[in-house]
């Protein structure tokens, strides 16, 4: 809970991870460049007092980061999107395997993703189903880039990811978190695309479809998608990162994501343990649009937009009741008195 | 350039490049744009660096040495060798594949130069890229499994898209200088004079105002011509990757949607300077250098997405 003028603002951190990039979990090589790269980005974009030494970066436990989150972070709820990765990681990187032993210690605080890989076809039908009963899964987090048996990645409108959105739906899954972030090594322009989000949400419009950063560095794109398709909506991850190092720019994207979707379909995201919800929300609290943008969008950042985009947005999509949700939330040991 | 033996390598310099501040990133984050330049003291030094300073990140749009990835410059007896150093050892093979035949091909055009090195620093696919560019084999044959490795079509999509940015400042600065859409529309190349720093409209039965920055109408005009875009005196200021005018009614949208293009590429620099600062952050404080990246990763890490 973010308290600003004798407000409170519920925030729920859409976009975050209990990730395991120990060395002893390290499969190969790319186990270590991988977190080696969440560290780059983490040191540059972080402001100096936040940045972590390497070795807690790579395994920092469930204790840190509930206090960093919810005792320190202003996280009232938290969106665990698992990513696999067994292909650099013995055990995953954070699947919902993984993420669910948090979970399972305050069920209230975590909302689980879990995922599919259409690439598995048929045989991974009865992997998916057992995932559903098995695990209190309440959205599903995709990654297109991930790697598999040679294939460097899959489209959201390939026949078998269609399939498996139709078991997802069956299932009563509403939320499809969609990564489409800042790929840096593509070998074809096609990896940074965002267009498959288009067809999906299209053919699916019982479903919403969360694009994690923003399709960052293709915001254009995504804006055009999101803008047309009504279940489309902005995952701030990433983004929100430039709020302390580039402000101004920060600014702008706000503004054009502001412009093109409106106020009810942004929704805040850390990345956590990229970067830490306590100075993210404290910045972005602080933070005013400037002036010219203003003018220039004829649009501004009030006070109400930041509640819905810290969690009102996000709630809603999943169906918490904010005030009843904050009742619970009184009672399982995590929440500080004030 | 028939410079003896004798003479190489003598009178290092340090050459401060002209890079300009980037008061946006606040005021920690300067650039450094140190290039240690090695070169025999009667060598045209500034005829490679600025020929240099014309070599872009095609993503980016903006000069490499602009960006800081110019590391080092050598040169004797008509071989120039060039270090570059791009923001992390991670970035795209292919467009650091592009950057370094780009740098070479700038270098040989130079006269005196006849043979041309570049040399990659600690980029993942350094050895590849080097062994492919220096001896002029093309993407496609230094990585024929990166399927149909079309570079020609990533470098156009790069030049049109960033032909629209450059356009969306120009669109910017008539705005902010009090230009009508109507008036934006109708503005045509020859009534758009650049006098200094500055640009000024001058039309037919109208007092001459002010446009804007020279600097943002050469840019915009380089890059129409590159395109093979009518860049004549009568041919319409604003205009489409077709060469047709905007009507009043759609160059307000228009804008809009080149406004979000620039925003958007706008993320990736901002990675990469943020990305680079670190590196110039281990440069000048050894003791806070991060471990070497493996000397093996010829990474095919698509991983990086966060």
């Amino acid at each position: 809970m973010y308290r600003q003028d004798g407000h409170d603002i519920f925030v729920i951190d859409g976009h975050m991870h209990c990730w395991d990039a120990n060395p002893e979990n390290w499969k190969n090589k790319y186990g270590e460049s991988w977190i080696r790269c969440f560290f780059a980005y983490h040191s540059a974009l972080s402001p100096a007092e936040a940045v972590w030494p390497f070795e807690k970066f790579c395994r920092y436990g469930d204790e840190a980061l509930v206090e960093d989150l919810f005792r320190t972070g202003y996280v009232d709820m938290a969106i665990l999107n698992s990513t696999y990765l067994y292909e650099f990681y013995n055990n995953g990187f954070n699947s919902h395997i993984q993420n669910n032993v948090v979970k399972a210690k305050y069920p209230e605080r975590f909302l689980l993703c879990g995922s599919f890989d259409p690439r598995d076809e048929e045989a991974g039908i009865e992997t998916f189903h057992r995932m559903m009963g098995e695990y209190p899964i309440q959205g599903l987090k995709l990654y297109t880039a991930e790697w598999r048996n040679g294939s460097r990645g899959w489209r959201l409108n390939d026949p078998w990811a269609y399939k498996y959105l139709e078991l997802a739906q069956a299932a009563g899954i509403k939320n499809i978190h969609v990564h489409k972030g800042p790929t840096v090594y593509p070998l074809s322009a096609d990896a940074f695309d965002v267009h498959d989000v288009d067809y999906a949400a299209t053919d699916f419009p019982e479903l919403n479809f969360i694009v994690e950063h923003v399709g960052l560095p293709r915001l254009d794109d995504f804006c055009w998608i999101a803008a047309q398709e009504s279940n489309v909506y902005a995952g701030l991850s990433v983004a929100m990162a430039f709020v302390h190092l580039r402000p101004r720019y920060f600014g702008e994207i706000m503004a054009n994501l502001l412009f093109w979707l409106g106020p009810d379909k942004l929704c805040f995201g850390s990345d956590y343990a990229i970067w830490s919800p306590k100075w993210l929300i404290e910045k972005f609290m602080a933070f005013e649009l400037p002036d010219d943008l203003k003018q220039e969008y004829h649009l501004d950042l009030t006070l109400e937009t930041k509640r819905k985009i810290l969690g009102e947005n996000v709630a809603r999509l999943y169906g918490v009741d904010i005030e009843a949700q904050s009742a619970k939330l009184q009672r399982d040991g995590i929440a500080i008195s004030e | 350039m028939d410079l003896p033996l004798s003479k190489r390598l003598v009178g290092a310099i340090l050459f401060r490049s002209k890079i300009r501040q980037m008061s946006a990133w606040g005021d920690t984050d300067t650039m450094h744009g140190n290039i240690e330049c090695d070169f025999p003291a009667d060598f045209g030094t500034r005829l490679i660096l600025e020929r240099l300073a014309q070599v872009l990140d095609p993503e980016l749009d903006e000069s490499i040495v602009d960006l800081g990835f110019v590391r080092s410059v050598r040169a004797d007896s008509g071989h120039a060798d060039v270090t570059l150093q791009l923001p992390t050892s991670w970035c795209a093979v292919n467009f650091a594949y592009l950057m370094a035949e780009d740098a070479r091909r700038a270098l040989l055009e130079v006269e005196g130069v006849q043979y041309a090195t570049i040399r990659l620093g600690e980029h993942c696919a350094a050895r590849e890229i080097e062994a492919a560019v220096n001896n002029g084999r093309s993407f496609a044959e230094a990585f024929p499994e990166e399927g149909e490795g079309d570079l020609a079509a990533l470098r156009q999509a790069f030049l049109r898209k960033g032909f629209f940015i450059r356009q969306e400042r120009l669109l910017c600065e008539l705005r902010v200088a009090g230009c009508s859409a109507p008036e934006i529309c109708a503005l045509r190349l020859g009534e758009i004079l650049i006098e200094d720093d500055l640009t000024t409209i001058r039309q037919p039965g109208a007092a001459p105002r002010k446009g804007g920055q020279a600097a943002t109408l050469r840019r915009y005009l380089q890059r129409r011509a590159e395109l093979g875009l009518d860049c004549r005196d009568d041919a319409q200021l604003i205009i489409d990757l077709e060469g047709k005018p905007f009507s009043a009614d759609r160059v307000q949208a228009h804008y809009e949607v080149t406004r979000t293009m620039r925003v958007a590429l706008e993320a990736n620099s901002s990675f990469c300077r943020a990305l680079m600062s670190l590196r110039h952050l281990a440069d000048a404080a050894p003791s806070r250098r991060e471990p070497e990246e493996q000397e093996t990763c010829t990474v095919r890490t698509d991983t990086t997405s966060l």
